[in-house]
């Protein structure tokens, strides 16, 4: 015998499918996050300017960047991170003063200066947020000629997503 | 039981063979996300534009009388017309908050409750285009003399 559904029926069928797949998407998104993401994902790779309380005035990391004049991109990373993004960083020869951060001592990061700080402390001038599994942040600040953070972000993929950084720093 | 194979078939078949297309058309923009937390932008825009869609689907239909055609392809649409920014992001073009005209593109993603919010928005928003369905297709009472 063939079960006739009534028109309200196979409707409430449709809005039961649509309810359980898409909590199924919400809860991959979820539950696939990276202890390095943002614990509030709509800060990671917002992808626009002055979100918040920005601009806000760049801390010096080095005695030379970030310089009068010259946009630069401070990256925060840790040492385990640090060769793919030095390695993609020399790749991509971004057009503004570039350094490195880390909480421990890095090899070298090919001609980009690297500073290694235990403490934190920049990483909390720049107001980095801090990752959903806690510790050091992995991500960026830009800064532009004028000394102010535009962006900052998480992003512990930012190796592969350097054309990102490059978007940013033609939008400033 | 009254045999009725062609019948009993076609129907789903032709559902499935226009739904083919806007299900393709979402993995493909789904993927055209890159890195695993772009997941969360991709799902705001799917929510947000698919909840518009239907609104402007119930609007619609209640006023022909008579459900949309092809039901899928207006979320696919309102998606892709609110997500555009982000084609224009991976093209090499940063945000603005301008481009809220593309359905709050860069707001939508900082309300309360996030995309959680949008969830039951979108639900919310199916079950109104659903409810008028429902209510257009309803058998008439045959009218007395």
């Amino acid at each position: 015998m063939t079960r006739r559904w009534t028109t309200g029926q196979r409707l409430a069928g449709v809005w039961l499918v649509a309810a359980v797949g898409f909590a199924a998407l919400l809860l991959t998104a979820e539950i696939t996050r990276s202890p390095l993401d943002d614990p509030d994902q709509a800060y990671q790779r917002p992808g626009i300017l002055d979100l918040g309380a920005l601009p806000a005035l760049a801390p010096p990391v080095t005695a030379d960047i970030p310089a009068p004049g010259r946009p630069a991109v401070v990256f925060f990373t840790r040492p385990g991170e640090a060769a793919a993004l030095c390695s993609a960083l020399a790749a991509a020869r971004l057009d503004a003063d570039v350094v490195v951060v880390s909480p421990g001592e890095l090899p070298g990061c090919d001609d980009v200066p690297v500073v290694t700080e235990v403490t934190r402390q920049l990483a909390m001038s720049y107001r980095m947020r801090e990752p959903a599994g806690g510790g050091a942040p992995v991500g960026y600040a830009v800064v532009d000629a004028e000394g102010q953070i535009r962006y900052r972000t998480l992003d512990p993929t930012a190796a592969d997503e350097l054309s990102e950084v490059r978007t940013i720093l033609e939008a400033l | 039981m009254t045999d009725r194979p062609v019948t009993q078939c076609s129907s789903p078949l032709r559902l499935c063979l226009w739904c083919v297309p806007a299900v393709l058309v979402e993995i493909g923009l789904y993927f055209s996300y890159r890195g695993h937390d772009a997941r969360f932008h991709f799902l705001t825009h799917l929510f947000v534009g698919a909840s518009a869609a239907f609104v402007v689907m119930a609007a619609v239909a209640w006023r022909r009388h008579r459900p949309v055609p092809y039901p899928l392809v207006w979320p696919v649409v309102a998606h892709v017309y609110a997500m555009f920014p982000d084609l224009l992001f991976t093209a090499g073009t940063a945000h603005e908050w301008w481009m809220d005209v593309f359905l709050g593109h860069v707001s939508t993603h900082f309300v309360p409750g996030r995309n959680l919010t949008w969830y039951v928005v979108f639900l919310g928003a199916l079950a109104l285009y659903l409810a008028t369905v429902q209510q257009l297709t309803r058998p008439q009472p045959a009218p007395t003399a």
